[in-house]
């Protein structure tokens, strides 16, 4: 398993990117009754459709691992107390990356737009299915509260994803073909 | 100006720079430990044991001279959510009478059985016991030895392929990253305030927060992967090769204080995992 070093560095800043609005609560939008749309799993998102499921792996695995330490040592949330629990703030983010990688690879012939927001879609709905998931089966809270809370927040939370993942990644592709100059 | 203040908010992490048996441990015994007490707490059924794990956990604290204030903190922030999920589980969690839970209260469609108890009384000490294992590593381990001992320990994993140098340089690409990201940050905030956009603090309700977060987000992105490039170049020029053949500048001594905390951490694990008192 290799790793490129523009890999190593991208998986670097944009791990800095889901830490960095975790810790500063800009990656939190309130929503109703304390449950917020949380936009840290976007890096992980852009790093698996740009450089493929190794960075978005080891992206979510950075984000999952420092969402478990700011649980434990500044919770701020309702779930925090279940996040210092790796099998549900962990795990899950480990398969962001390759199913969206995987999404995002599927799609791509069709139309790189429609690539671009199923992958997002999907990438979004794993990280949300998945700790839901895990935090049922743990256990923590019952499937009722659960599911109501995925209801209703994962559109929003896919929306917002979406919208963010296209609007970088169509920007950052133009500026990569501007400084090479003719694609040919 | 206090509106685009973000790197007031940026401490993470509570290392306690202080002369203790504990700092003074090899991080690598120190994340091996605490990743064998993770995985056992994570699988562990048995409340005794729990409460064996928080006693050994008070006593390393006292060893590590960490003020009881800075242990509770976080304890402190997280007890009205801790309590949540404890009454919830308590109250909401289905114990059937086929599965030998007795119900001990009811009322409405809430119900009060041994089972849940049991789990709630668990749940309950995991929690707390996480938190205090978690602190602890946070409170005596700088994010320096983090990194430097996570690459020593996944070293061996680059026998069988695993990119370990990489992986650690990442982490610590990361961590060296969030600060100058709290920087780009204010000065996008401020740059777009200057061009009319709506920023500054007070009415971030939901709507302003997102129509506020997008020119925010993609410029930081954007700068960043920016970034991301030219740190490439740069390493590249430099010679940077990988893992293979690397040396290394910080060689890490364990001693025989490193295998007792090791040794201790291992046989607590096994207690946690295996005991039906």
């Amino acid at each position: 398993m290799k790793m490129s070093t523009r890999q190593i560095a991208i998986a670097g800043v944009l791990s800095a990117i889901s830490i960095f609005l975790g810790v500063t609560r800009l990656g939190f939008i309130p929503f109703f009754a304390g449950a917020s749309i949380t936009i840290m799993h976007i890096p992980v998102i852009l790093g698996a459709i740009l450089e493929g499921p190794l960075v978005g792996t080891i992206i979510g695995a950075i984000f999952g691992i420092f969402s478990l330490v700011q649980a434990a040592i500044a919770p701020t949330g309702v779930v925090d107390p279940a996040f210092q629990d790796p099998l549900v703030s962990v795990l899950p983010r480990l398969f962001i990356g390759v199913v969206t990688w995987a999404v995002y690879r599927a799609v791509r012939p069709v139309n790189e737009l429609l690539a671009l927001a199923l992958a997002a879609a999907a990438g979004t709905l794993t990280n949300t299915v998945l700790v839901l998931g895990m935090l049922a089966l743990r256990q923590y809270y019952a499937p009722a509260i659960l599911w109501t809370v995925g209801i209703t927040n994962a559109p929003f939370e896919v929306a917002a994803a979406i919208i963010i993942s296209i609007a970088v990644i169509t920007a950052w592709k133009r500026i990569e073909f501007g400084r090479k100059g003719a694609d040919l | 100006m206090e509106d685009f203040e973000v790197m007031r908010n940026l401490t993470f992490g509570q290392y306690l720079p202080v002369e203790s048996p504990i700092h003074r441990l090899d991080p690598r015994s120190k994340l091996l430990s605490t990743g064998f007490l993770l995985v056992a707490l994570i699988v562990s059924r048995e409340l005794a044991a729990l409460l064996l794990a928080f006693f050994i956990l008070l006593g390393l604290a006292a060893l590590a001279r960490v003020p009881v204030g800075y242990l509770l903190k976080p304890l402190h922030a997280a007890w009205p959510f801790i309590l949540l999920i404890v009454l919830l589980q308590l109250a909401t969690f289905p114990g059937l009478p086929e599965a030998g839970c007795d119900t001990l209260w009811q009322w409405w469609i809430l119900h009060i059985t041994t089972c849940s108890v049991r789990i709630a009384a668990l749940t309950l000490g995991r929690i707390i016991v996480l938190l205090l294992l978690i602190n602890l590593l946070a409170l005596s381990t700088s994010l320096n030895e983090v990194i430097h001992g996570t690459e020593h320990l996944l070293r061996p994993l680059g026998r069988i392929g695993l990119p370990a140098n990489e992986l650690a340089l990442v982490l610590a690409i990361a961590l060296r990253f969030v600060p100058l990201l709290g920087r780009e940050t204010e000065r996008i905030m401020k740059a777009q305030a200057a061009r009319g956009a709506d920023f500054g603090r007070g009415r971030w309700g939901f709507v302003q927060r997102v129509k506020r977060l997008l020119p925010l987000l993609i410029p930081l992105f954007i700068t960043s992967l920016e970034r991301a490039e030219d740190l490439a170049v740069a390493m590249e020029s430099r010679c940077y090769g990988g893992s293979k053949g690397r040396s290394h500048w910080v060689q890490l001594q364990a001693n025989s204080a490193d295998y007792c905390a090791l040794f201790l951490a291992v046989i607590v694990s096994a207690i946690l995992v295996i005991s039906p008192w």
